[in-house]
């Protein structure tokens, strides 16, 4: 639960796993625009992690000598070079560095490169917050190779690693999209997703949004009435004209 | 035509003619001289037997005798019978039998018709002359002639075939590396000098013209990748802080929420918008490889795979009726999206419960790929403009919004174009619309 994002409770649940740096969780955002570095840095901070930022490869080049990161989100566009430099030199050194890349260069051979660098993941800008969430959960589940597995909010309880969904410790027959749907939601619990992120999530961004939305809706009235049936009942909020949250307030 | 075989054939034709004149004209000329060196010949005789008979007048019946006994040529004196004017040479060639009964074919004399005076009377003289044997000599000098010119053709064709080959060839290298190009920045090592002058200065030129189109090429690709750059990061601000508004929701008025929605939704168009735009220029721009092995009856399966929620949503009926297996060279991914743009969009355009046909046949020359629905079809003002960038065909039944902008079927046509397929969108009768394509 060390990555559980709960607003209420801030610095709980951090550090229980065994990192590079002992307690806290560091992590580098190496990104040229500075209201994109607003952005992820807050959403790092919510996460409990340390963060550096990095507007330039040199600058970047010079914390990662210094300093042994857990995550790295890393922008390949960077005024003084391609970032595909710092990924090389930070594979080399500290293999236990995860590291996201973050570009707006969607070309696959970006991608190939960088996953064959050794990144452990990709993700093509824009991109909602919540997706770099659930990225970043699952980088960091594999790589420092968190056995468990479950992540639960109330009385739901999702497996992150296979379909499998519990209510109140009854097992909950799901679909596949439904699936996605409740892991998403959960792992940016007590956050609001919006349904375009949702169905991006789910389909990727080469759906068209105006077709998918009410997917996202009929997929949602099937996911209420199966968790309602299985007793649990509203932890799902509709905002509307924004989208779903997954309200669940840990039991102290 | 090839260089070398139409300077051969120019070669040829110009020959043939010459030959044909030279021919006319020997032929010609020859003749002359032998009828002439005849006639000469036919005279002489005449002024001998003026000058015998006027020597000796009774010598007359006895050149009338022997005259008639001569082989080659033999002379015929009768009275005067007025066939020529008197003192006149009249020449002629006759083909005659001499002896009808013991020869079968005519023989061609000359014939010198004139008159002589002894005693005072008039006798019609008659000398003739076989020209057989003349005829011999001009045929052997003709022959001999048309060899020569026989043997100068083929000289020219071998000429051709060897030396000129040999100095093309650098002309031909120059030709056959600019057949191979298909990509700029396949030409990588520039065309040698030779030591023709013309072959040089072309080369150069070819050169020089590479050098910029290639540097151009690369400008296009870091322009396009800087463009995608510069406009995806600030898309990404504004969506990622409208998004951070939204999360605040329940602080918010309803207003807000929706300005801000839109905000973000039009974001998100924004940035699809530009994507599809990259994919098409940097398709357009040849940046992908086409090397890839692919079965397209696999992509069309993942490809439904990956659609399954909105066809099992909309409880649209998938038809597959694969006559064949179809593999083609390309790029994975690009054939992917073509497949994936044209089976969305007859989802999109299907009436929920209706059925969609996923067709292969390699019956014709192209193997096809169709999608066929049971939508409304195709409006008859767009049939034609389909596949053009921004052509929006109407929007789908019961929607309210604007559609997005009809970019998918633009992806298709220009991924198409890259691999040389083609595409085609037609109404089907009765119902639907039918959209393939053509490997």
């Amino acid at each position: 639960m060390w990555l559980s994002c709960t607003p209420g409770s801030p610095g709980r649940a951090v550090g229980v796993t065994i990192t590079n740096t002992g307690l806290y969780m560091r992590a580098l955002i190496v990104e040229d625009e500075p209201l994109l570095i607003e952005d992820l840095e807050q959403c790092l901070l919510e996460e409990h992690f340390y963060v550096d930022t990095a507007e330039s490869l040199q600058e970047a080049n010079d914390l990662v000598a210094g300093e042994p990161y857990d995550l790295v989100l890393l922008d390949l566009g960077l005024p003084d070079g391609n970032g595909l430099e710092l990924l090389k030199s930070v594979n080399k050194y500290y293999r236990e560095t995860a590291v996201i890349i973050i570009t707006a260069r969607g070309e696959t051979e970006d991608k190939v490169k960088g996953l064959e660098l050794g990144s452990d993941d990709y993700l093509s800008k824009p991109f909602p917050i919540a997706e770099l969430r659930a990225r970043i959960h699952a980088v960091l589940r594999r790589k420092f190779k968190i056995s468990d597995n479950h992540i639960s909010g109330g009385p739901l309880e999702v497996n992150l690693d296979h379909m499998e969904v519990q209510v109140n410790d009854q097992p909950l027959d799901v679909t596949e999209t439904e699936y996605k749907m409740l892991r998403y939601l959960i792992l940016n619990k007590n956050k609001t997703i919006t349904r375009i992120s949702l169905a991006e999530h789910i389909w990727g961004n080469r759906i068209d949004d105006r077709f998918s939305l009410d997917f996202i809706s009929s997929h949602m009235k099937n996911i209420r009435k199966k968790l309602s049936e299985a007793g649990a009942h509203n932890i799902i909020e509709t905002i509307y004209g924004v989208g779903y949250k997954l309200t669940a307030y840990e039991a102290e | 035509m090839k260089l070398n075989n139409k300077i051969l054939l120019s070669n040829t034709i110009l020959t043939l003619v010459v030959f044909l004149f030279t021919s006319v004209g020997i032929y010609y000329l020859v003749n002359k001289t032998v009828y002439d060196e005849l006639d000469n010949h036919l005279l002489q005789h005449k002024i001998d037997i003026i000058s015998q008979v006027g020597q000796d007048a009774s010598s007359l019946e006895q050149i009338i005798e022997l005259g008639r006994l001569g082989s080659y040529e033999w002379i015929e004196i009768v009275e005067y019978d007025g066939s020529v004017a008197p003192h006149e040479n009249r020449f002629a060639t006759i083909d005659t039998l001499r002896n009808p009964e013991k020869e079968v074919e005519s023989k061609s004399y000359r014939q010198l018709t004139t008159t002589v005076t002894v005693n005072d009377r008039y006798y019609t003289l008659r000398i003739y002359e076989e020209v057989a044997s003349w005829a011999d000599i001009s045929t052997t000098i003709l022959i001999s002639v048309l060899a020569g010119l026989l043997i100068w053709i083929l000289l020219l064709y071998v000429f051709n075939q060897f030396v000129l080959d040999r100095i093309l060839t650098p002309f031909y290298h120059t030709v056959d590396t600019l057949e191979n190009i298909s990509d700029p920045s396949d030409f990588d090592e520039s065309l040698p000098g030779t030591s023709t002058y013309e072959v040089n200065v072309l080369n150069r030129a070819l050169n020089s013209m590479m050098q910029h189109i290639r540097s151009s090429f690369e400008d296009q690709k870091h322009f396009i990748q800087n463009v995608s750059h510069e406009l995806l990061t600030p898309l990404s601000i504004i969506r990622q802080k409208a998004e951070n508004i939204l999360s605040e929701a329940e602080s918010l008025d309803k207003e807000t929420i929706e300005s801000v929605s839109d905000i973000q939704h039009t974001a998100v168009r924004l940035s699809r918008l530009s994507d599809a735009l990259l994919l098409i220029s940097r398709v357009e721009n040849k940046q992908y490889s086409l090397d890839q092995h692919i079965a397209v009856n696999e992509v069309v399966e993942e490809v439904t795979g990956e659609l399954r929620d909105f066809i099992e949503m909309k409880e649209i009926a998938i038809e597959k009726k694969f006559a064949c297996h179809i593999e083609v060279h390309g790029n994975g991914e690009l054939i992917h999206a073509a497949v994936y743009n044209i089976i969305q969009n007859a989802i999109k355009f299907s009436p929920g419960g209706s059925t969609i046909t996923l067709a292969t046949c390699c019956e014709d020359e192209n193997p096809r790929f169709s999608v066929r629905d049971q939508g409304p079809g195709i409006p008859p003002e767009f049939i034609n403009s389909v596949f053009d960038r921004f052509k929006k065909i109407g929007n789908p039944p019961d929607r309210k919004d604007a559609g997005s902008p009809g970019l998918g079927l633009s992806i298709v046509q220009s991924i198409c174009h890259l691999h040389n397929f083609d595409c085609r969108a037609e109404n089907r009768p009765g119902k639907g619309a039918e959209v393939s394509i053509l490997f």
